[in-house]
This record gives structure tokens, C-alpha cells and sequence, in this order.
């Protein structure tokens, strides 16, 4: 390295000098993102009196903890936060369950089936998602109130199960899907629910598995229509449960980051199962 | 297969065809289609229709029609007219300022780095802490006895009265959405930079632009439809900012963090005034178009530039 660099010196000494200036510009900036979660996740080991003891005089022990455990773990997910975490997954499984049926559907319908205003429909249905959930959320939890569907997982679970882009997803991948092969399936006698399911589904793959991940993420994440719909403890969700206990036991703060991150870590997970147990799929097997 | 339409019997055949396929349409469609107007197009209905009603609060009486006169009586308010005020100058300085910085910060990891990737998940990771923790962790660190305290004190400042205080709240809000926010853009910003064809930046090297000029003049108008879309779902995302504001300071302290959409909750559940509720996202929902409006136009104004290059 050193080598290269006394050979053609002025020229790439300059740019050289120029990029490792960038770089330590971005570890700054990445270092200013990134230091509140770190200190978050420290934070969610180490012993709740310590996330303020640990400050004045400011030093290193800022981010290092005298002690580790997983007691704040343990305390937190047996108490409340534990039941709302198992309702948070009851409500996410069961909404990705439904709605990635009811996406794939629609999508073979807009992608696959010829009929008039098709065009139409598609764009009624991309728009009609488009307008943010959070604007007629309000409106949206008095009718449920009016059908009797608060306090009620069906309640927490209908809102998420149409998702615009997960239907614009489906579609695009459905497209490229050779017509041959579902002309091939219909000589031999298949329904549409047929083709769908033993031809397009299978051959559904990533995009299967970033609709479900959407619509996972979408309720996983879900606060205010929670809160809206369900006044029951015993059904509340994990983000509503954990902003609740940070209302009320202003000092819990190291079960409070345990807490946030138990919301951060599952996603991520998520998102490597569903890589993993989709990405192999693909249209790559090809038409012969 | 087309051209043989008036040939004999294929038509029929070909009718039936189609019209199987408009049924099976109509029943894949059906879940999509029904969920779309249950749970999308009546709420939005029943705002409108429920604004223009009026009611006791929590009251037993069916409320009866009275036209406009949620709105002439919110529009008089002027702690509405301040909250309608507040929301509109809270997204003009906090979207720009996002997507400038979210812009900046992918300019500067799509540069010659050592180790782009590792500073990009870095810079990602805020997003993808449920705004609940991000609330939090925010709200523990700006705390009076806070880190962010501790720092600002060991470099010989005073400690701050982040939350507590009306002229700094908004701020502080600003900082925790900021903090998730630009790490997210930034990650859409960084695809339409690296979708510019790298001729580009080499016409402009030859032509000996600095770095600054590069910048303004073909990265910025290379990149607008990115960043005209950044900027509108931001602003949409921004317009419904509920989360942080509910759990960090519930509006104060003196209403200086009360947003649209939260007061339209706190008039809702609260205040127990459905009706006035709805008239309060009704026009929430309509100043929220009109950004977005304006900013689509923009994207369209800027299409002739773009073809005649």
C-alpha cells in the first residue's frame, strides 16, 4: 500500500488524504446514530440503578456496564409485557396469515386474469392504501365500536390485513411469471384457485415473503390502533403494554430498555427467517 | 387466433372464457375489495358525515345535522387555529430538514470511503427501533439528570430542560423523529445516487467541478424524483406524528408539542366530542393533500428540464 502511494504520490496522496477525511466524517456521523442504541441495548443488561449512577462525573462508564445480566429481561417478560408480547405475536401471526392470502388473491387477479377495468381497480386499490392508516384511524375505531369488534382480536387483526404494497408487490412478481405456464396448467383442466395455488404461489418466493414481512411489520409496530381499539389489559399489545409501564415506574428504565429492545430484536429476526425459509424459491427453476 | 373472430363457433367458447374469468375476478378481488371499503372507504365517509353533526359530548342524544358549523366553530378557536398553525410550521421546517440531512449523509457513505457498508448500518439502525423504543430511549436520555445533560455539563454547559420546557419540547420531538427518520430516507436516497450513471460525475470531473458543484449540478437535478418522493412520504408521515408526542410530553408543557393528529385524539377520547373530533381529522386530512399536492406538482413542473437534456 505504502508502496503504491510514494509511486504515483501527488495525485493520489491528495485524493487519498480527501477520503480518509470522508471517512472519519462518516464514522463521526454513524457514531452519532448509532450511540443511543448501543447505549440502549447496554442499558437493558445492566442494573436499572445504574443507567443514571454511571453519569457524573461523565466517563467511559457511560457505556460500560460494572455488571451484565438478563435479570431486566426476566422481570420484564414474566410480568404484563410477557402476556402483551404473546398477544402482539397471536395478532401478527394471524394477520399475516390472513392477509397475505388475501394480497396474493387480489394480485393474481390484477396481474393474471383478463377483464374490463382492470386498470381501474388496480389503481382504486394502490390509492385507496396510499392515505395514511393514522388519519382515519379515529373515525375507523368508532365503527368498530358500533360492530362490537373492540376488545377483540379480530379487531386488532382486520386493519392490517389489506396492504396496497404488498398487493403492488404480489402483482409485479406475478407478471413475470410465463403465461405458458398457467395456459400449460389450464389445458390440463386446473381452476384459477388451482393455478394460483400449485403454479403462482409456489413460484411466489421473495415477493411472498416481503408481503408477509410488511404486513408483519405493520402490526408489530402498531400503537394507535391498539389504543384505540383495545382497553383491556389482558389484550393489550407489547408496544402499548411498554409505553404504559414507562408511563407509570418512572425508575424501571433498565426493564424499559429491555422492553424496547425485545421490539427491536424480534423484526430482525423475522426478517431472517423469512429469507431464509423463502429465498430459495425463485423463478430462477426457469421455463423449459 | 384475434382474427378470427367472425369465423363460426369460436366466439361463444371465447365469451365464456372471459366471463369465468370476471367471475373468478370478482371473487379473488372480493376480500381486497371489501376490506378497502370497510375499513378504509366508510371511516373516511363517516368522518365527513360525522363533522358535519353535532352532539353532546358522551351524551346519550343522537347528534343532529348542523352543516358547517363544527368547522366555522373550530376555525374561530384560536387554540385550533395556533395547533393547525403549529402542525404546518412543524412540517415545513422538520420534512426539508430531514431530507436535507438524510440527502447530505448519503452523499457522504456513496463517497470514496473505507467501509460504506458498516457506517450505512450504522446510520440505519435508529430505524429499526419501533418508535415506542425510540420514544423512549429519548426520553430517557433527554431527561433533566440525562446523558445528553451529563454531556452538555462536562463541556461546561448548563443542563437543559428538554421536555419541560415550551420553547424547547417541539425541538426535542423534532430530534427523536429525526433520529429515526434520516437513517430510513437516507437508505432510498442512497439507490437513486447510485442509479446515476457514473458518465455523469465523470463529465463533471473533466470539466473540473468541484465537489460542491458536482453536487448542485448533477446530483440534486438527477435525483429529484427520489427526493420529491422522500419528501411526500415524509410529510405524510409527519402530518400523522402521534407516538412520541402521546408518551414524551402529551402535548405541552402550554400546548407547544400539540400536533393536529393528537389533538384530534384528545378531542375524540378526551374530551369525549366525536363529532368535533372528526371535523378536526377531516381538515387534518385535507391540509395533509395539499402539501402532498404541491409537492406532486413539483415533480410534474420538472419533466421538461428533464427531456430536454
Amino acid at each position: 500500500m505504502t508502496a503504491i502511494t510514494t509511486a504515483t504520490r501527488p495525485r493520489r496522496g491528495r485524493s487519498e488524504r480527501r477520503s480518509v477525511a470522508l471517512t472519519i466524517l462518516a464514522v463521526l456521523v454513524a457514531a452519532v446514530f448509532a450511540l443511543p442504541a448501543l447505549w440502549l441495548l447496554i442499558g437493558s443488561v445492566r442494573p436499572s440503578s445504574e443507567i443514571f449512577g454511571s453519569l457524573s462525573p461523565l466517563s467511559w462508564r457511560i457505556l460500560v456496564p460494572s455488571s451484565v445480566s438478563l435479570d431486566n429481561y426476566v422481570t420484564l417478560l414474566t410480568g404484563s409485557f410477557g402476556r402483551a408480547l404473546g398477544v402482539s405475536f397471536l395478532v401478527c401471526a394471524l394477520t399475516v396469515a390472513v392477509g397475505v392470502i388475501v394480497c396474493a388473491l387480489a394480485a393474481y387477479a390484477l396481474a393474471v386474469l383478463q377483464f374490463r377495468g382492470r386498470g381501474a381497480v388496480f389503481a382504486f386499490v394502490v390509492i385507496s392504501f396510499m392515505v395514511p392508516f393514522e388519519a382515519i384511524a379515529i373515525p375507523l375505531s368508532q365503527l368498530f365500536t358500533s360492530w362490537g369488534l373492540t376488545n377483540t382480536i379480530m379487531g386488532l387483526v382486520l386493519p392490517g390485513i389489506g396492504n396496497g404494497l404488498a398487493i403492488f408487490n404480489l402483482r409485479q412478481h406475478f407478471l413475470a411469471v410465463p403465461t405458458s405456464y398457467r395456459e400449460a396448467a389450464t389445458i390440463d383442466g386446473a381452476s384459477e384457485p388451482r393455478v394460483l395455488w400449485s403454479v403462482y404461489w409456489p413460484l411466489g418466493g421473495s415477493a411472498l415473503a416481503n408481503s408477509a414481512l410488511l404486513i408483519f411489520l405493520g402490526q408489530w409496530t402498531a400503537y394507535l390502533w391498539p389504543l384505540l381499539v383495545i382497553s383491556e389489559s389482558r389484550l393489550q399489545v407489547a408496544p402499548v403494554a411498554l409505553s404504559r409501564t414507562f408511563g407509570e415506574h418512572t425508575f424501571d428504565y433498565g426493564q424499559n430498555f429491555a422492553g424496547a429492545v425485545v421490539l427491536s430484536v424480534v423484526p430482525a429476526v423475522m426478517m431472517f427467517i423469512l429469507q431464509r425459509s423463502f429465498g430459495g424459491l425463485s423463478l430462477a427453476t426457469g421455463e423449459k | 387466433m384475434r382474427t378470427s373472430r367472425g369465423a363460426g363457433n369460436p366466439p361463444p367458447r371465447r365469451l365464456s372464457r372471459r366471463r369465468k374469468e370476471l367471475a373468478w375476478a370478482v371473487v379473488f378481488l372480493a376480500p381486497a375489495i371489501i376490506a378497502i371499503l370497510t375499513l378504509r372507504i366508510a371511516p373516511s365517509v363517516g368522518a365527513v358525515i360525522s363533522s358535519l353533526h353535532r352532539g353532546f359530548p358522551g351524551g346519550v342524544l343522537e347528534p343532529v345535522f348542523s352543516g358547517f358549523r363544527n368547522y366555522s366553530d373550530l376555525l374561530a378557536n384560536e387554540a385550533f387555529r395556533d395547533t393547525v398553525v403549529r402542525t404546518v410550521v412543524f412540517n415545513l421546517i422538520i420534512n426539508p430538514l430531514q431530507v436535507a440531512i438524510a440527502l447530505m449523509v448519503a452523499v457522504l457513505v456513496t463517497r470514496k470511503i473505507g467501509a460504506p457498508g458498516i457506517w450505512r448500518t450504522l446510520i440505519f439502525i435508529p430505524a429499526t427501533v419501533p418508535i415506542v423504543g425510540s420514544s423512549i430511549v429519548w426520553g430517557v436520555a433527554l431527561r433533566p439528570e440525562g446523558p445528553i445533560n451529563a454531556i452538555i455539563e462536562a463541556f461546561g454547559g448548563s443542563p437543559q430542560p428538554f421536555f419541560t420546557s415550551g420553547d424547547q419540547a417541539l425541538a426535542s420531538i423534532m430530534l427523536v423523529l429525526s433520529w429515526i427518520g434520516i437513517g430510513y430516507w437516507m437508505l432510498f436516497l442512497i439507490s437513486g445516487i447510485q442509479a446515476i450513471p457514473e458518465e455523469y460525475f465523470e463529465a463533471a470531473r473533466l470539466d473540473r467541478a468541484g465537489p460542491i458543484r458536482t453536487f448542485f449540478s448533477i446530483t440534486i437535478p438527477l435525483l429529484k424524483r427520489p427526493l420529491l418522493f422522500v419528501l411526500v412520504a415524509d410529510t405524510v408521515a409527519n402530518f400523522v406524528v402521534f407516538v412520541p408526542i402521546q408518551m414524551l410530553t402529551n402535548g405541552g408543557p402550554q400546548n407547544s408539542t400539540t400536533m393536529q393528529m393528537f389533538n384530534a385524539y384528545r378531542t375524540t377520547y378526551t374530551y369525549g366530542s366525536k363529532n368535533l373530533g372528526a371535523a378536526e381529522v377531516v381538515i387534518l386530512t385535507l391540509i395533509m393533500l395539499v402539501f402532498v399536492a404541491i409537492q406532486f406538482r413539483m415533480l410534474r413542473e420538472d419533466r421538461p428540464t428533464r427531456s430536454r437534456r
